[in-house]
């Protein structure tokens, strides 16, 4: 449309405004206003005057960066280059090493994320190689990152678990904290989805049981992982056996962009809504990433998807994600039932623990494994069901939600924990 | 661990006229962060400031419960804000600045007397504006479409140009400058429900 040279009239401003200009009209107003300086100052100080409209932005802004999530990814949140990772490594006398951290000689760089880097080392006196995750060189300049690193590495140091990557040793490095783990082969689950794609229903109860077995043990001493995605989580190469990584650290990163630029690292697509929301979270947010990666591990990808970063904040706490069955119907219904449980917005609509999560799915898991020997957990129907039957069970169900609804209100989170399983059919 | 959603909610049961409950619960979402966070900026530990912030609303509350309103008093809104500023000031500027062993009876004796700094009481205010605008804007997004709210978002806020922001949407520019004021004309509104703020303390 041609824009339109006449200049709005005062008395149609808080109609374009409110959204209560018939549609054609308000396109030539659009079209005008793009062109005319005049009627946008007009419609500013209509608003508010000039000194409100610095304060909002200045606030905003502020908020914005005060917030520990913000918008895109930028630019120097960018992985750092090799060459200036290779500057952090020490002198060493081996020919056939990259450098040196600590006591460990550095053999390759493993991989680097959004906060820090992977070395493979080998320590000379155990005779064994070891990763070693250094905080990145612009994360530790922050001392309250660094030492938030190195307290988080110590308290899951504590933590011994088949399915938690065991922490050998925290220590520092020219002033930058770093972890030393077990160096073992294999694949993040990211890998396994973006390479493989979706994954068998006996996989996901598999992946996810052993995930929540760690979740359990971690939160048993009072550990939140915070940043439970699928790039968090290890598949060991030939063995059958998982483990979470990067306990805590996002916490540590998140002390570090306060005082930074307050752009968010990583992908917040696993965050659970009080984690979007910048709310105080406890273990069942956990709970919630480890429902998204579920989701993700029956569909492919991430169960909110935006351009940016910070557009898929309001989807986290806002939308229902696509049903799973729509994207891959291979997934039995109550697993997806289970998922959702997970997912709920409310931390108080999940299971009331990891350790719940682990039971459930273990014993899905011996259902899929021997369908004649292990039945269903109680509350989870098959198709297989007389249809008057699931009629009940439904209702009943309905019934469950309500009444705990109203416990949980009361703060009473126990009376989730049994309710799939207690449920008789 | 964190037991605030019911803190609030028993708290909100005290302030029965329903005007004056909507502004104690923008209250209590505004200003707990901004407790949280002054407490965090005077070295006191996730969970210390956690624990003042409830001191705080606790003894807020306590006044409110007490609280007679006058006829010709302040509207509780400016009243809960007066009172509030106090008590955090109190709160705050009280606090030992670190928790370091080996203090002196002395300093003790200092830091116990409340003094008035005017740190805190410029900072305080301007981390409740903020905290306003925060609030402000996360209680009016859903009124508009992700689209809206993203072009307001980068051409306002990020101070990204209008034409960057309306090439990368496929928008028109006019389209922009629209979503622009129509989401300032709404932030506006729901910024003066609060405006007591700083109107009161300025």
């Amino acid at each position: 449309m041609k824009p339109s040279s006449i200049c709005l009239p005062k008395s149609e401003i808080p109609l374009l405004l409110s959204g209560d200009m018939p549609p054609d009209e308000a396109a030539a107003a659009e079209s005008h206003i793009a062109e005319c300086q005049s009627c946008r100052s007009v419609i500013e100080s209509m608003i508010a005057d000039s000194c409100w409209w610095d304060d909002a932005r200045k606030s905003l802004v502020a908020s914005a960066t005060r917030s520990p999530f913000q918008v895109e990814v930028t630019h120097d949140t960018e992985p750092a280059t090799t060459s200036k990772l290779l500057d952090l490594l020490g002198p060493t006398d081996d020919p056939n090493m990259l450098g040196r951290i600590g006591p460990y000689e550095i053999i390759g760089l493993l991989g680097q994320g959004g906060m820090g880097a992977v070395f493979k080392g080998f320590d000379r006196s155990l005779n064994r190689f070891v990763a070693i995750k250094m905080l990145l060189p612009h994360l530790a300049a922050s001392g309250a990152a660094r030492k938030r690193f190195a307290r988080e590495g110590q308290a899951v140091a504590a933590v011994v678990d088949d399915h938690v990557m065991a922490i050998h040793c925290v220590d520092e490095w020219e002033g930058v904290p770093y972890l030393v783990m077990t160096y073992s082969r294999g694949i993040s689950l990211q890998k396994r989805l973006s390479d493989n794609g979706p994954l068998e229903v006996r996989e996901i109860l598999r992946i996810g049981m052993q995930a929540a077995t760690g979740l359990a043990a971690a939160h048993a001493q009072g550990i939140v992982h915070r940043d439970i995605k699928p790039a968090n989580i290890f598949l060991d190469q030939n063995v059958e056996r998982v483990q979470l990584m990067d306990f805590g650290l996002a916490r540590a990163v998140d002390d570090a962009s306060l005082t930074r630029s307050g752009t968010l690292a990583g992908t917040p697509q696993y965050m659970s809504p009080e984690q979007a929301r910048a709310e105080t979270v406890d273990h069942r947010s956990d709970l919630f990433s480890l429902g998204s990666v579920m989701y993700a591990m029956c569909t492919g990808h991430a169960p909110f998807r935006a351009e940016s970063s910070y557009s898929v904040l309001p989807l986290i706490t806002d939308n229902e994600p696509r049903p799973v069955r729509e994207i891959n119907p291979d997934i039995p219904d109550w697993l997806c039932v289970i998922i959702s449980k997970l997912m709920g917005k409310q931390a108080s609509d999940r299971f009331a623990s990891a350790h719940d999560v682990a039971e459930l799915l273990e014993d899905c898991l011996a259902h899929v494994q021997q369908p004649t020997i292990a039945a269903l957990p109680h509350g989870l129907v098959e198709k297989s069901v007389p249809p008057c039957y699931l009629v009940s069970l439904s209702l009943h169900w309905s019934l469950c939600h309500v009444r705990c609804g109203r416990f949980d209100r009361r703060g009473n989170a126990d009376a989730t924990t049994g309710q799939i399983k207690s449920k008789q059919c | 661990m964190n037991d605030w959603p019911e803190t609030s909610e028993s708290l909100i049961l005290r302030v029965k006229d329903p005007a004056d409950a909507a502004a104690w619960s923008a209250f209590l979402a505004i200003y707990r962060p901004v407790i949280y966070r002054l407490a965090r900026s005077r070295s006191l530990q996730d969970a210390d400031a956690d624990d003042l912030a409830q001191q705080v609303f606790v003894s807020i509350a306590r006044a409110v419960e007490k609280r007679t309103p006058a006829a010709d008093g302040p509207p509780f809104r400016a009243w809960l804000y007066r009172i509030a500023h106090n008590e955090i000031l109190k709160a705050i500027t009280r606090r030992k600045p670190d928790t370091a062993a080996g203090s002196s009876s002395v300093q003790e004796m200092l830091y116990a007397v409340p003094q008035r700094d005017s740190d805190a009481s410029v900072e305080l205010l301007r981390e409740g504006r903020m905290e306003a605008f925060r609030w402000a804007s996360d209680a009016i997004r859903h009124e508009f479409t992700l689209a809206t709210w993203t072009m307001f978002w980068q051409s306002t806020v990020e101070a990204q140009t209008v034409e960057v922001v309306a090439k990368s949407h496929g928008r028109s520019s006019g389209a922009v400058y629209l979503a622009r004021y129509r989401v300032m004309k709404r932030l506006k509104e729901k910024i003066d429900e609060v405006s007591d703020i700083w109107s009161e303390f300025t």
